[in-house]
């Protein structure tokens, strides 16, 4: 049973291993620190795959700890230091953006919180309830964050159901 | 919506580095030995919990100690085992707890009691610290989400250095995962034949303290850019305070903690006495 359940496990990590990259290079914006990010995730999955207690809800597991292996990431990059000023992309912390960017760049320049939301519903397309089980945060949070979002980004979604 | 068309398309074209595959295999690799290191330890639990089981019997019914007593495994198989060994998770911290115990007379009855009494201190001083640093990290800003993707462990476990007929020597050690300031050791090197806890002085005569510092330093000086010297508040003497326990062979082991006698990195330090 849990060898059939590792089988599983692997050939949907090795099949969707390109998604986990983009993902996390659209975090962390570097190759190596990406690589490293999808092979402490993969290894993750596998030591604790006892806690995947429903075979179905495999992609939001693995997407939830993929997400927290980023964050980490992140967040110990910046105790190590802080860029220089010049170093900085201006995107970070001009506002409003540039509207005249591609909206690939401007969802780049959201803050991290809110282009995570962005980038799992339009570029994964993962429902909202998945997205909020992704990010262990309440859906209404997902929501608020969505529309925070796509009103930085200037698009209107235009009666179209998100 | 068209727009989000386009930035999937750029965003989609990240390029993919042909090591990709390989770090993935390497993680799958990686992540399967951890389990089953994880599983191992695991059914060592249960097989202690077995052993505890024939312990209990033995304890309970003389016939069956004295016929024991001849096997000889089990005759030298001491009467340490965890008697209580479970975790409980709630939302704020998983509880990791190993206790071992010490059966066979009415010392060893009294230094399981204390075991235990210090078993539940630590473990309601793991929950104290744990619920001050929830305070104290919802107080600076962090939020409910936040706070619940913290992993805090406290744990309690132990460890059997070495055991005879009549001599054990174990540690306990507890801990509680965010902050490795609450990291402790206690050891225990018990005579159960004579009742009682041993010192160093049992162990090496009357010149404990001179034979310990001798060999203590001279181990130092096998290697001295490692220790801090005596103007850096380095080592000066053992005393009655000194932990130590006993190895396989016999001899004692004295050990400091973290920064006592050198760097924290070098973690606790170990130093063999030969007697």
């Amino acid at each position: 049973m849990s060898h059939i359940r590792e089988t599983q496990l692997t050939t949907y990590l090795v099949e969707n291993q390109a998604r986990f990259y983009r993902l996390a290079y659209s975090y962390l914006h570097n190759r190596e620190d990406a690589l490293d990010a999808v092979q402490a995730a993969v290894c993750k999955a596998l030591e604790k795959q006892d806690s995947l207690k429903d075979a179905d809800a495999m992609r939001t597991w693995f997407y939830r700890i993929l997400v927290n292996v980023c964050t980490d990431q992140l967040r110990g990059r910046k105790r190590e230091a802080l860029a220089a000023p010049e170093d900085l992309d201006p995107g970070s912390y001009e506002d409003p953006l540039p509207g005249d960017d591609a909206l690939a760049r401007r969802v780049e320049a959201l803050p991290p919180e809110l282009r995570t939301v962005i980038e799992l519903r339009f570029y994964e397309e993962l429902p909202l309830k998945e997205i909020s089980a992704v990010l262990g945060c309440p859906l209404s949070t997902v929501k608020t964050r969505l529309y925070t979002g796509l009103k930085k980004l200037r698009v209107s979604l235009e009666g179209e159901e998100v | 919506m068209n727009e989000f068309k386009e930035a999937k398309q750029v965003y989609e074209e990240t390029p993919i580095p042909a090591e990709l595959d390989q770090r993935v295999r390497a993680g799958i690799r990686q992540g399967k030995a951890k389990r089953a290191r994880r599983a191992w330890g695991r059914r060592l639990g249960t097989v202690a919990a077995c052993f505890a089981v024939v312990v209990g019997a033995l304890n309970l019914s003389p016939t069956m100690a004295s016929a024991a007593a001849d096997i000889p495994v089990l005759g030298g198989l001491f009467q340490i085992l965890t008697v209580r060994s479970y975790t409980d998770e709630n939302a704020d911290r998983t509880l990791e707890v190993e206790q071992p115990a010490v059966t066979g007379s009415d010392f060893a009855d009294a230094v399981s009691a204390e075991i235990q009494e210090r078993v539940d201190a630590k473990t309601a001083e793991g929950e104290q610290l744990v619920a001050e640093y929830k305070d104290a990290f919802l107080a600076t800003g962090g939020s409910q989400e936040e706070w619940e993707q913290h992993d805090i462990t406290v744990s309690v476990s132990y460890d059997i250095k070495s055991q005879t007929d009549t001599v054990v020597s174990f540690l306990v050690e507890s801990n509680v995962s965010f902050s490795n300031a609450y990291w402790e050791r206690t050891y225990y090197n018990l005579d159960l034949a004579a009742d009682k806890d041993l010192t160093l002085r049992d162990l090496l005569g009357e010149d404990w303290v001179t034979i310990c510092n001798d060999s203590i330093r001279t181990q130092m000086a096998a290697d001295p850019s490692v220790y801090f010297d005596e103007s850096m508040g380095g080592f000066t003497t053992v005393d009655e305070t000194t932990s130590f326990y006993i190895a396989q062979a016999g001899n004692p082991v004295v050990v400091f903690p973290p920064y006592a006698v050198a760097p924290g990195v070098m973690g606790y330090v170990e130093f063999e006495i030969s007697r």
